[in-house]
């Protein structure tokens, strides 16, 4: 008899193990969505959209309906799913090249027009699936398969501060966080209120997440917490940047 | 309920482009998502004049990718959703409409096509023939009419939605910048009125039920793991194409059958062919004309007849051989002589199709 | 220094319409009459910019032949029509300080009339006149109540046009029901009917008046001439 460990009930157990690296952010991130989904009562109204990256091992990780789109463009598929049927509770799920890079003009057009869907973006500081490269989010001076040297960012310019841009283009009713897998409860919440934010029909809701990439990183459990947990931190900082009906909250540390 | 926005057939004058805009409200479309370009803006000008009368919804995007994404959201969500561009927005929307075939969603978009290649000219041209039916990076699994009066600007704009929603291939109505701005009298009517039963829509996502619990939860793909899985769906899809191309081809013919000569065209330069023809059967000529309507797929067995029966077919159209190409792939091995006659973004008119014909006897 | 020019009285009539509603035909047409009838100097000013494409431009040459003032882009001055923006001429809005007859051609678009806020002198110029353009085979202005609604919201006008035709399928009997419509919408807004124009070929048939006493303007179609 084998032991299944605790799982949020809108998991789909066929899909578990899950295909993630060990040591991956993903799963924590799907964890608290998951939970998240099943207290909101949820997993009816959910549309779960990935992105392609790493993000895409996440197609069927629900059971919830889910859409594979392309690199960049979950946010347009979702955008156009919910102005379709506003019933449904729309979720993009993308990496920091999907949501910064490629479909940035999709992220600030959405963000800009204040439309009601969640964005959940997994910041790894560079491109898991395609082999580690370089990525907006890249830290200066960190090194990637593109950036051997470390980035430069004379030539390269700096890394993306993704909740600070979305806090400043979106207006009245939008929800900005920035989270981290290192204090998951505290992820969680962020989770939660966007997707409430959806549900009240407020407007944009944004959670970037601060992620761990092992594998790319080369790092073992000690140095990637280190990462995670000093390096992106301090140039990421973790918080809730808006929060409608309250006043904004610019970049608070949790630390 | 609101009311329908046409409800006795009457005969009407307006551009092509305000003519796909009624045609798509009166085929009860929901939502439109577009990005403006020329020559196709008003297509969007006329439907977000009608939308808010009629209950229907409209979204302006950032770009042609958003436009072409958001319409296959909107189709998940099981709306009649649709876009239209021209170009070099087409060029952009060939991505999603790479999914939408990945996917079998039965988008639907009208192209006014322009001049090319780049930006080129906003005017005229039939340089997105390749494009709009092979677009992407994958097999052409698509669905395309090529209009050339107002009349086929209502009437296919309305079955493109139901070809779409019936087989769920990404379906197009082809036009070009003259048809999208001339002005000439059509009927506008309502299908239903007419005995044209709208295809119903159904929901991809969304669907009753807890998924998991009451239902399996979509999971809707457009990614596989090894060759032989994506092999296996696209087997299926063009087993399915297949079947369904003798169901949707559509041609227009005149005197193809017993001709020496045979004229091939498509889209408004079938216009100036099928005028050619007919002034040269009636000084006697053994000339004939045929106009494939759906462009992909061609009417094949009616191509071949034509091509082992006429000693020359020429192919007439304001590209530099794009339809030209994918009536050669249809009719290799068959007797006729082809003869070109191509102006490539520019407008052909019935006197030099006439003369050119006459050239050949 | 301002230099006032006192032009007196004289025409100025600004025809404006939905789209393809046929006030480029109408001007046109209009500009010609006045020729026709000795008015010495005329000037036919295309205001459409919502629409470049089918506009005077190409009939510029032609018109001009006949000893029209046409102030209109030529097609090879402007690059990548309808991508490169809308551009007014600069001539264009300065128009009214021209001597002689105008007559302009208002594009369409939500704003209707207040492209005449882009002509310089409208407000101040007593002689202008602005005239709506109205097909009644064009779907949004097909009734009576379309069309008061639709000219309630255009800014002043003073006086409406049966243009009502379809193109080469035209015939009386859509006319007559026009110029009933146009009539109808005509007497609730308090405004004249100028006349219903109809072309020559049909003209004759109709008379001097349509059925409701309006004057037929017999018209040449020159437009279709003009695309691209």
């Amino acid at each position: 008899m084998t032991v299944q460990p605790a799982m949020p009930m809108s998991w789909r157990r066929e899909t578990k193990p899950h295909k993630f690296c060990p040591g991956c952010g993903h799963g924590l991130v799907l964890k608290v969505l998951g939970q998240a989904v099943d207290e909101l009562n949820i997993q009816d109204k959910m549309v779960f959209g990935c992105d392609i990256g790493c993000s895409l091992l996440a197609w069927d990780f629900f059971n919830v309906d889910s859409i594979q789109t392309h690199h960049g463009r979950t946010t347009p598929v979702i955008t156009g799913m919910k102005r379709a049927n506003p019933n449904l509770i729309g979720v993009a799920y993308m990496g920091d090249g999907g949501g910064y890079a490629i479909g940035s003009q999709h992220l600030v057009s959405a963000a800009t027009r204040n439309e009601k869907i969640t964005v959940i973006l997994v910041n790894n500081t560079q491109y898991g699936m395609t082999g580690g490269q370089m990525a907006p989010t890249t830290l200066p001076g960190q090194k990637t398969e593109t950036s051997p040297y470390g980035r430069d960012v004379s030539k390269t310019g700096n890394p993306t501060l993704g909740p600070e841009m979305v806090n400043a283009i979106t207006g009245e009713g939008a929800y900005v966080a920035r989270g981290t897998v290192s204090k998951v409860n505290k992820l969680k919440e962020y989770i939660k209120k966007a997707l409430e934010n959806q549900i009240n029909g407020n407007g944009f809701s944004f959670v970037e997440v601060l992620s761990a990439c092992p594998t790319n990183w080369r790092t073992n459990a000690e140095k990637t917490w280190k990462f995670l947990e000093e390096e992106m931190a301090e140039y990421f900082k973790v918080g809730e940047f808006k929060v409608p009906g309250s006043r904004e909250e610019e970049g608070q540390s949790n630390g | 309920m609101t009311e329908k926005p046409v409800q006795e057939e009457k005969r009407v004058f307006m551009t092509g482009n305000e003519v796909c805009a009624w045609a798509a409200a009166a085929a009860q479309a929901e939502i439109m998502y577009g990005y403006p370009i020329t020559p196709q803006n008003e297509i969007m000008h006329y439907w977000t004049r009608l939308a808010p009368k009629y209950n229907r919804d409209f979204l302006q995007t950032e770009d042609e990718l958003s436009a072409g994404f958001t319409t296959a959201g909107g189709i998940m969500a099981g709306k009649r959703a649709f876009t239209a561009t021209s170009g070099p927005g087409n060029i952009l929307m060939q991505e999603p409409f790479s999914m939408a075939e990945a996917m079998r969603l039965p988008t639907v978009a009208i192209i006014q096509q322009r001049g090319g290649p780049s930006t080129a000219t906003v005017i005229y041209s039939q340089q997105e023939v390749t494009m709009t039916s092979l677009g992407g990076n994958g097999e052409g699994l698509r669905i395309v009419y090529s209009t050339a009066t107002h009349q086929e600007l209502f009437d296919y704009t309305i079955k493109a939605f139901n070809t779409a929603w019936k087989y769920r291939f990404p379906t197009f109505v082809l036009a070009d910048g003259y048809q999208a701005k001339m002005r000439e009298s059509l009927k506008m009517y309502d299908p239903e009125a007419k005995g044209i039963k709208m295809v119903s829509t159904e929901p991809y996502v969304g669907k009753e039920g807890v998924p998991g619990v009451d239902r399996d939860p979509g999971h809707f793909r457009n990614t596989y793991n090894v060759e032989e899985e994506l092999y296996e769906v696209l087997e299926q899809y063009i087993e399915d194409y297949d079947k369904m191309a003798p169901e949707v081809a559509e041609y227009e013919e005149i005197g193809s059958q017993d001709a020496d000569v045979v004229v091939i065209s498509h889209g408004v330069v079938s216009r100036a062919a099928k005028g050619a023809v007919q002034e040269l059967q009636k000084q006697g000529y053994k000339v004939g004309y045929f106009r494939p309507i759906t462009i992909r797929p061609l009417p094949v067995n009616e191509i071949r007849d034509i091509a082992n029966s006429a000693k020359k077919v020429m192919v007439v159209e304001s590209a530099n051989g794009q339809l030209d190409r994918l009536i050669k792939e249809k009719v290799y091995g068959c007797n006729a002589e082809m003869i070109p006659f191509f102006k490539p973004g520019v407008g052909i008119t019935t006197e030099e199709v006439e003369s050119r014909l006459k050239e050949l006897f | 220094m301002e230099v006032i020019i006192d032009i007196g009285d004289r025409i100025v009539e600004a025809y404006i319409g939905e789209y393809a509603s046929g006030k480029s035909e109408v001007a046109v047409n209009r500009a010609i009459d006045l020729l026709h009838e000795g008015h010495p100097e005329i000037s036919l000013v295309d205001l459409d910019i919502v629409e470049p494409c089918y506009t005077l431009r190409p009939i510029k040459k032609n018109l001009q032949g006949m000893g029209l003032n046409v102030l209109a882009w030529d097609t090879a001055d402007t690059i990548g029509l309808g991508e490169t923006g809308n551009i007014l001429r600069a001539e264009n809005k300065w128009a009214l300080k021209r001597e002689g007859d105008i007559i302009l051609d208002i594009g369409y678009g939500v704003e209707g009339a207040k492209t005449l806020n882009l002509l310089e002198g409208a407000e101040e110029d007593d002689n202008l006149q602005l005239f709506v353009v109205l097909n009644i085979a064009r779907p949004m202005t097909s009734s009576v109540n379309d069309i008061v609604n639709y000219v309630r919201e255009l800014k002043k006008v003073d006086g409406l046009i049966n243009n009502t035709h379809l193109g080469d399928d035209t015939y009386i009997d859509i006319i007559q029901d026009g110029a009933r419509i146009v009539s109808e919408a005509a007497e609730h807004l308090g405004i004249p009917v100028v006349a219903t124009t109809v072309v020559k070929e049909l003209a004759q048939s109709i008379g001097p008046y349509d059925c409701c006493g309006n004057v037929v303007r017999s018209v040449t179609r020159y437009m279709p001439e003009s695309f691209w």
